[in-house]
């Protein structure tokens, strides 16, 4: 029998049961959770099995099964789950990505963190973007503390932190300038108020946006610099952490705890999680969306 | 509570009227899910469950979603009994006996979103139940769905109060019962409860429909209160809330139901929250395709 060069592209019912998939997809969204903290929906594993697919071309590998051993095999795994995250991941990036962590944002966290420091002298708050690639989140953060400016956030010094390892991610990310696909979630209303027209029908974020936000290059490996980034009110990390090992990772989160004010608050990307990692940051559900909470200084269960 | 508010919800509750075949039914069906499992006649349950061909045919049709475990349709109540087991089947008649018992007109609450949320939030205790190895998935279950049935009460009999109340949580986005208790001076715990006395259901779920907003407070089956409470906070956090933005912040570790839950239950310490609420989302559509097919058509008499 021939077999298959690739696995089936299968539309998204053949997920929901109506084409059987290959167990050994499910298995290989096991591992990438056990590994990542990704999880892939059922109704969105046909995304996985695409992934395999462009992979399986790239490494010759000519069943799924033969695709597996080389994501298990000592030796080839690391390289190999790293790149099959990268297929996974890619496309993901775009201004609005999670609008459920927004409305958390404005409609929950905000609220929350202006009551808890109203007694404070100094009103401040300080976001970090951790891992922002080109830019879309940072600038996204960075027009919705916008459109509460006056209101909620009246008064308030605004800032935020966008890092990245990389150079040139960080200049486009300071560019600003983006395409439809980066802007497929981004309403009139915000094209209307936060953007310019640039060239080859691209749009460019505004200079006052801009200016809210302090784009510096960043090894989130570095524990010496780590220590530097202090008096965080919340942290977001998307799609970043799959990348490392354990131990890395462990390392990473242990910084954002410390780098965190108390009653901060941590997130990801919109299906990563993670999993037992850290035991002092508490999960916390908003609608639609989680998150991770360092609990205040008043709170009993710290 | 004031005594004459009590007596006032009885009274109320007293005069909703149910769908005619429903007592005939839910009554003796809620005697066999009472009953210990090795006293139960197979040949009883076929009986009550086919009294009502509609309530038969949708029970079967309900049968075959994967939620329930079945691929494909049973073609009788019998096969359904014999590949799902007695208590499963058990529990999909009741659930279709509720899609059925109350007239579409009257609902303050749209239907399907307050169906979605009731049995959305079944299917998760399941799970949960399932997850923690607790010993009666098939009461979890019975318990989720059953737990908001004062809103119904509330919809029937207090219309007026009720739907100010909804109208205050929707703009002020804070919990169902916090704005009953601002606009009406109680909430759907209380009347559900008084519903679930008239129905003679288990102390069990009683304790859960009357404290599943505060498991603390409940007199016994704390644990089974706690583990609603906790499935409710969850479904209200992901696509099976009330039709409106809860401005809430959910720790459901740090929640009292959770140590509730955690000293009879210690496997809940295992429990990966952020794998389970993903997989929670797995199930939503499913969820929202049976209660189309269970309460989307509610038949006129």
């Amino acid at each position: 029998m021939m077999a298959a060069t690739r696995p089936m592209l299968v539309p998204a019912t053949a997920a929901r049961g109506a084409v059987a998939l290959d167990p050994v997809y499910r298995h290989m969204r096991d591992l990438v959770y056990k590994i990542s903290g990704i999880f892939q929906l059922e109704e969105k594993l046909y995304l996985m099995v695409d992934a395999c697919g462009r992979r399986m071309k790239q490494t010759g590998a000519v069943t799924p099964h033969q695709y597996w051993d080389l994501l298990t095999a000592h030796g080839s795994r690391e390289a190999e789950l790293r790149q099959l995250l990268n297929e996974i991941t890619i496309g993901e990036t775009c201004l609005f990505r999670s609008q459920s962590q927004l409305d958390a944002l404005r409609k929950v966290i905000l609220p929350e963190i202006v009551k808890d420091k109203s007694k404070q002298a100094i009103r401040r708050l300080r976001i970090w973007s951790a891992g922002c690639s080109t830019g879309e989140e940072p600038h996204t953060l960075a027009m919705n503390l916008m459109e509460e400016s006056n209101g909620l956030l009246k008064d308030w010094t605004l800032e935020i932190l966008a890092t990245d390892l990389n150079d040139r991610s960080l200049e486009a990310a300071k560019a600003g300038v983006y395409g439809e696909y980066a802007l497929r979630n981004t309403s009139e209303y915000y094209r209307q108020k936060y953007f310019m027209r640039a060239e080859e029908n691209k749009l460019q974020v505004r200079p006052e946006v801009k200016n809210l936000i302090n784009f510096t290059r960043l090894n989130l490996q570095d524990d010496s610099k780590m220590l530097f980034m202090k008096g965080v009110d919340m942290i977001f990390c998307c799609n970043v952490l799959i990348y490392f090992d354990e131990t890395s990772k462990s390392k990473v989160i242990n910084h954002f705890f410390s780098n965190l004010n108390f009653g901060g608050y941590f997130f990801l990307g919109a299906a990563e999680s993670l999993m037992r990692l850290n035991n002092k940051f508490h999960l916390v559900h908003f609608p639609g969306t989680i998150g991770y909470w360092k609990p205040s200084l008043k709170s009993e269960k710290l | 509570m004031n005594t004459d508010i009590t007596e006032t919800i009885r009274e109320r509750v007293r005069q909703i009227e149910v769908t005619p075949s429903i007592p005939a039914i839910f009554h003796p069906l809620l005697k066999l899910l009472n009953s210990p499992p090795d006293e139960v006649n197979l040949d009883e349950v076929i009986k009550v469950a086919s009294y009502d061909s509609a309530i038969a045919a949708q029970c079967l049709r309900v049968a075959s979603s994967p939620l329930f475990g079945q691929s494909r349709p049973p073609d009788s109540m019998k096969a359904a009994i014999i590949s799902l087991g007695l208590r499963r089947v058990e529990t999909i008649v009741l659930t279709c006996c509720m899609g059925q018992a109350f007239a579409p007109s009257n609902w303050v609450l749209d239907p399907t979103v307050f169906w979605r949320h009731s049995l959305g939030c079944a299917m998760v205790c399941r799970k949960f139940s399932e997850k923690i190895k607790a010993h009666d998935h098939e009461k979890a279950y019975m318990a989720g769905l059953l737990h908001d049935i004062g809103f119904i009460v509330n919809s029937m009999s207090f219309g007026e109060q009720f739907s100010k109340a909804v109208a205050a949580a929707c703009e002020q986005q804070i919990p169902l019962h916090e704005a009953e208790l601002q606009h009406m001076g109680f909430t759907h715990c209380e009347t559900g409860r008084a519903l679930g006395e008239a129905w003679n259901l288990s102390g069990e779920l009683i304790q859960v429909i009357a404290y599943h907003h505060q498991p603390e407070n409940s007199e016994t089956g704390r644990g089974l209160v706690a583990l609603v409470h906790l499935c409710d906070l969850l479904c209200r956090v992901r696509g099976l809330d009330y039709g409106y933005y809860e401005s809430s912040k959910v720790d459901l570790v740090a929640d009292p139901a959770w140590e509730i839950l955690q000293k009879t239950h210690r496997e809940l310490q295992d429990v990966d929250l952020a794998r389970f609420t993903f997989e929670l989302d797995e199930d939503v559509r499913g969820i929202y395709e049976l209660v189309s097919t269970i309460f989307g058509s509610p038949r006129k008499n």
